[in-house]
C-alpha cells in the first residue's frame, strides 16, 4: 500500500445535464496525515471536489466522472457506500442539513447503527468521539439547542464515529461565529496533529489555514492553478492579482511592501513572522513626531444630522420559552452613519434588527424609526424608510426574473408603471446587475443573488439600509462586492447598518461599532475605539483583524498606529518611517 | 425561534415513558373512535381524555390554545354554515327569509340542532389535531422510528415517515422567514389583507420554499450517504424499547375504552 490517503488521477467531472466540466483534469495526491487546504472563488469546484473525494460522486449523484479516485486504496467507483463511509467522513457548512436526530448521542450513533455495529462498540465510540470534540456531558441534549460551534463539533463527532482516516470539511466554519470558528478549528487541529488524521478542508479562513495546513491547492473553474505550502501560496503575487481569494493580512502586508521594494527578510504568513519582519524593517528608535501622532482621532464619527433610528430601553423576550434575547438596549442611529453590529450568535443582534422593522414588537421599550413608533406602524410603511435585507437571499427571491423581483416591492405599493420602471432601473444600476435583468434569480451565483435582494430593498427607496450578515456564505470576492455596494450607498447619503462576523470587513467599512454580548450592548464606539480595547472586545469572543492585532503587539516606540483598520494604512505608515 | 408543534418536548412523565408501539396503537385506536363517533357527549369525553393526557404529559397548554386560535376561523365558518343549514326542529332565531317564499323560504333559520352539530365537529377536529403532537412531542423521532420497525415496517420507510415529521418545524421557520421577507417588500396582506388576498399570496411563498427544500435535500443526501444510511440490510439500535406491564395495561385500557365507546355510540 502506498502512503497516499487520496489519489486523483486525471479526474474530470460534469453534472448530468450540463456540458461544462466543473472539475477539469485534476491530478494530485494527499499524503496520509497531511492537512490540505483547498481555496478558490465560489464556483471553482471546491464542494464538487469534496463530493468526489467522499465518493458521493459518482455513486449517488450521477453525472459523468472521468479518471480514477483512489481513497485509502479503494477506487471510489467500485467501492460501496459503507466501505467509503468508514474511510472518509465529511462535515458540511449548514448544521441543519447534517444533523437529523433529537439527541447528541443518537446523532453520533446514527452512522455506526447503519453499519450494523454491536451496541457495546457504538457506546464506546460515542464516549470517545464526544471526548475528542469536547461535548462529553451533552449526550441527552437536543442538537437544535446547541450553539453554532457546538453543532459543527457534533457534526465532526458524527463523522468521526465511523472511524474514518480522512476527514473532509467543506466550508465547515463559514456559518459559525468567531468563537465557533476557534472551537471547530482547534478540534480539527487536534485530529490532525494528535491522531494523525488526513484533513481536506475548503475554507476562506486564510489566517488559520496558514497556521494549520501543510499544503494548499487553489482551484479556478475546476482547474488546479496553484499548489504549495502556505508560504509559497500566500507570497504568490501573480496568483493574488488574478484571483479574488484571501491571503492572511500579514501576507497582504508583506506582498505590498515587497511590491514597493521593501521585502520582509522572510515572507510573513503568521503574526509572529509579521512582528519580526516589521521590527527588523522599521527602525525602533523613537521618532518624536510619529509617536506623538499615535491614536490621533481620525474624525469624530460622522456629522450628527438628526436621528433616523432611536431605540430606548428595548427588551425582547421570546415566548413561550421565555428567552430574554435583548436586555435594556438603547442607541440612536443618525443620518449618514455606517454602523456595524457585532457579537456572537445568540447575542441578540438579529432580534434587535427585527425590532427596528416591526417584524418583532418590543416586549418593553420604544423604537422610533423615521419619526414613527414601530408599534403602531405597518411593516410595509417602515420598509419604505428602512430597507432590511435578511440573511439568506434564497428565502427572499419570489419572482421569475431579476426585474420582476426588484419590481415586487414597488408593485405592492401600487406605484404607477413609469415610477416602478425607473426604480427598477436605478436599483439595477446601483448593484450592477443591468445585464442580468432577465435571468431567473435562483439560478444566479451566490454573490449575484445577494445583490438582487439588496436591489429589491433599494427599490422601496429607503434612507436606511440594514443588512443582516450579508457576507455569510459569500466568498472573498462576494464579500467585497457587497460591501462596496454598501459603501456606494453610504456615499450617496444613505445610512448603513450591518451585522457581520468578518472583523476585517468591520474594520475596513464601518465607522461605528456596536458590540453585543448576552443581549446587552457591551461597547458602542468608533471602529478604532472598539478595536483599541481588545480585552473588552474579547469578552464578546471577538478577535480584532490580524493587522490590528499585529500593531498592538509591536513596541510603542515603533511609531506605527496602534489600531490600524486596514493593511494599506500600515503600509503607508511603514513607508513614512523608512 | 419558532414554536414547533411536533418536535420532541423532553420530559419524564408516564406518557413520555410509554413504549412507542403503545403510543402508535393508541393513536390508531383514538383516530378510529374520533371518526366513528357522532355523538356530542362521547366526543366531548374523548376530547377531555386527550386534554387530560396532554396535561399528564406536561406539554405546554399554550400549544393547545395556539391550535384553538389557528382553527378559530375554520370553526367560525363551520359554525355559521352548520348552524344555518343543518335541518332542525328547535329554532333559536327566526328564519331570515320568510317561509312563504317558495324554495328558499325558511332558510337562515338557526336551529339548536345546527349549533350542536357545529360544536360536535369542533370537538372532533380539536381532538384529532392534538392527537399527533401528543405522540410526536413525547417521543424522540428515532425512538418512534424504532417502534415502527419493531412493528414490522422496513427501516427506510419508518425513517422517511419520521424525517417528514422532522421537516415540519424546519419548514415552519422557513415559512416564517419568507413571510417576513415579503412584508419587508411592502407586501401587507399578511398583516391586514383579506382572506382572499392571503390565499392569492401563497404561490409567492412556494417558489423559495421549494427551491430551499431542493437545496437542502441535496446536502442532506451527501450527509446521509457519508454516514452509511441504508447501506446494510439490517442495522442496530443503541437504544432498546421494551413493552413494560404499564404498556400492556395502557393498551388494554385504551382497547376497552375504544370498544366501550363504539358500543355506546351504536346504541345512542
Amino acid at each position: 500500500m502506498t502512503d497516499m490517503a487520496i489519489q486523483l488521477k486525471q479526474v474530470s467531472y460534469r453534472y448530468a445535464r450540463t456540458k461544462r466540466f466543473v472539475i477539469d483534469n485534476l491530478d494530485f495526491s494527499v499524503k496520509r496525515g497531511e492537512f490540505l487546504a483547498v481555496m478558490g472563488e465560489n464556483g471553482a469546484g471546491k464542494s464538487t471536489l469534496c463530493q468526489i473525494i467522499i465518493g458521493i460522486i459518482p455513486n449517488s449523484l450521477g453525472g459523468r466522472l472521468k479518471g480514477n479516485v483512489i481513497v485509502e486504496g479503494l477506487d471510489t467507483k467500485e467501492a460501496t457506500i459503507s466501505e467509503l463511509a468508514t474511510k472518509v467522513g465529511i462535515v458540511l457548512d449548514d448544521p441543519e442539513t447534517q444533523l437529523f436526530t433529537t439527541s447528541v448521542q443518537a446523532e453520533v450513533a446514527f452512522g455506526p447503527e447503519n453499519l450494523n455495529m454491536p451496541v457495546d462498540e457504538i457506546r464506546e465510540r460515542i464516549k470517545w468521539v464526544l471526548d475528542v470534540v469536547k461535548l462529553t456531558g451533552y449526550e441527552a441534549r437536543m442538537p437544535t439547542a446547541l450553539s453554532g460551534g457546538q453543532k459543527q463539533r457534533l457534526a465532526i463527532a458524527a463523522a468521526l464515529a465511523m472511524r474514518p482516516s480522512i476527514l473532509v470539511l467543506d466550508e465547515a466554519t463559514s456559518q459559525v461565529d468567531p468563537l465557533g470558528v476557534v472551537e471547530v478549528l482547534s478540534v480539527v487541529k487536534e485530529l490532525n496533529q494528535k491522531y494523525g488524521m488526513t484533513i481536506v478542508m475548503t475554507t476562506d479562513q486564510s489566517e488559520e489555514v496558514a497556521k494549520l495546513a501543510d499544503r494548499i491547492i487553489v482551484l479556478d473553474r475546476g482547474k488546479l492553478v496553484a499548489e504549495g505550502t502556505p508560504r509559497e501560496i500566500f507570497s504568490d503575487t501573480a496568483l493574488f492579482s488574478r484571483l479574488m481569494i484571501r491571503a492572511p493580512q500579514v501576507s497582504q502586508l508583506g506582498m505590498k511592501l515587497q511590491q514597493l521594494g521593501h521585502p520582509f527578510p522572510t515572507f510573513p504568513v503568521s503574526l509572529e513572522e509579521g512582528y519580526k519582519g516589521i521590527v527588523e524593517l522599521v527602525d525602533t528608535k523613537p521618532s518624536p513626531e510619529d509617536s506623538v501622532k499615535e491614536d490621533k482621532p481620525v474624525e469624530t464619527t460622522t456629522p450628527q444630522n438628526g436621528t433616523v433610528i432611536s431605540v430606548k430601553d428595548l427588551n425582547y423576550v421570546y415566548q413561550p420559552q421565555e428567552v430574554k434575547a435583548v436586555k435594556n438596549v438603547s442607541f440612536d442611529i443618525h443620518k449618514g452613519e455606517f454602523v456595524a453590529i457585532i457579537g456572537q450568535n445568540g447575542s441578540g443582534k438579529t432580534t434587535v434588527l427585527k425590532n427596528l422593522l416591526g417584524l418583532l414588537k418590543p416586549t418593553t421599550g420604544n423604537v422610533v424609526v423615521a419619526g414613527m413608533d414601530i408599534n403602531s406602524t405597518a411593516v410595509a410603511e417602515l420598509a419604505q424608510h428602512v430597507g432590511f435585507v435578511l440573511q439568506n437571499p434564497d428565502q427572499q427571491l419570489f419572482a421569475e426574473t431579476v426585474e420582476d423581483e426588484i419590481a415586487f416591492g414597488p408593485r405592492n405599493l401600487l406605484l404607477d408603471e413609469a415610477t416602478i420602471k425607473q426604480r427598477v432601473e436605478e436599483s439595477l444600476q446601483l448593484v450592477g446587475l443591468e445585464n442580468q435583468r432577465q435571468e431567473f434569480p435562483p439560478a444566479l451565483s451566490k454573490g449575484e443573488r445577494a445583490k438582487v435582494v439588496i436591489a429589491s430593498a433599494l427599490a422601496l427607496n429607503p434612507e436606511v439600509i440594514v443588512l443582516d450578515e450579508p457576507t455569510t456564505g459569500q466568498d472573498y470576492k462576494g464579500c467585497h462586492q457587497i460591501m462596496q455596494i454598501a459603501r456606494k450607498l453610504h456615499e450617496d447619503g444613505r445610512t448603513i447598518v450591518f451585522v457581520t462576523h468578518h472583523m476585517a470587513l468591520v474594520a475596513e467599512y464601518a465607522r461605528r461599532v456596536i458590540v453585543m454580548c448576552d443581549g446587552e450592548i457591551l461597547v458602542d464606539d468608533t471602529t478604532e475605539g472598539v478595536f483599541a480595547k481588545p480585552e473588552l472586545v474579547r469578552q464578546a469572543h471577538i478577535i480584532p483583524p490580524q493587522i490590528t492585532e499585529l500593531c498592538q503587539m509591536l513596541p510603542l516606540n515603533i511609531g506605527l498606529p496602534r489600531t490600524p483598520l486596514s493593511v494599506s494604512q500600515v503600509v503607508d505608515s511603514i513607508m513614512a518611517r523608512l | 425561534m419558532s414554536k414547533s408543534l411536533v418536535v420532541y418536548f423532553p420530559g419524564q412523565t408516564f406518557f413520555h415513558k410509554l413504549d412507542p408501539r403503545t403510543k402508535i396503537i393508541f393513536m390508531v385506536l383514538v383516530s378510529t373512535v374520533i371518526f366513528a363517533v357522532q355523538d356530542l357527549y362521547l366526543s366531548a369525553f374523548i376530547l377531555a381524555v386527550m386534554v387530560i393526557l396532554w396535561m399528564v404529559a406536561r406539554l405546554p397548554v399554550a400549544i393547545v390554545y395556539g391550535f384553538l386560535k389557528a382553527l378559530l376561523p375554520v370553526f367560525a365558518f363551520l359554525f355559521i354554515v352548520q348552524a344555518l343549514l343543518y335541518p332542525g326542529v328547535t329554532p333559536i332565531i327566526k328564519p331570515l327569509i320568510p317561509s312563504f317564499i317558495p324554495w328558499i323560504g325558511g332558510m337562515g333559520q338557526i336551529n339548536l340542532e345546527g349549533i350542536l352539530f357545529a360544536v360536535l365537529l369542533m370537538f372532533r377536529l380539536l381532538a384529532m389535531v392534538i392527537l399527533l403532537p401528543l405522540v410526536s412531542m413525547t417521543t424522540p423521532v428515532h425512538i418512534l422510528a424504532l417502534g415502527m420497525v419493531r412493528m414490522g415496517l422496513p427501516y427506510r420507510l419508518a425513517y422517511t415517515i419520521t424525517a417528514a415529521l422532522n421537516m415540519v418545524p424546519i419548514l415552519q421557520s422557513e415559512i416564517g422567514v419568507i413571510v417576513d421577507a415579503q412584508k419587508l417588500r411592502a407586501m401587507s396582506t399578511f398583516e391586514k389583507g383579506s382572506i382572499w388576498s392571503k390565499v392569492k399570496s401563497y404561490p409567492v411563498l412556494v417558489t423559495p420554499l421549494v427551491i430551499g427544500a431542493m437545496r437542502r435535500a441535496q446536502s442532506m443526501a451527501v450527509a446521509m450517504d457519508s454516514r452509511a444510511f441504508g447501506a446494510m440490510k439490517t442495522r442496530t439500535y443503541i437504544e432498546d424499547i421494551n413493552l413494560r406491564p404499564v404498556d400492556w395495561i395502557f393498551m388494554i385500557a385504551s382497547t376497552i375504552g375504544t370498544v366501550g365507546i363504539l358500543i355506546l355510540a351504536t346504541k345512542i
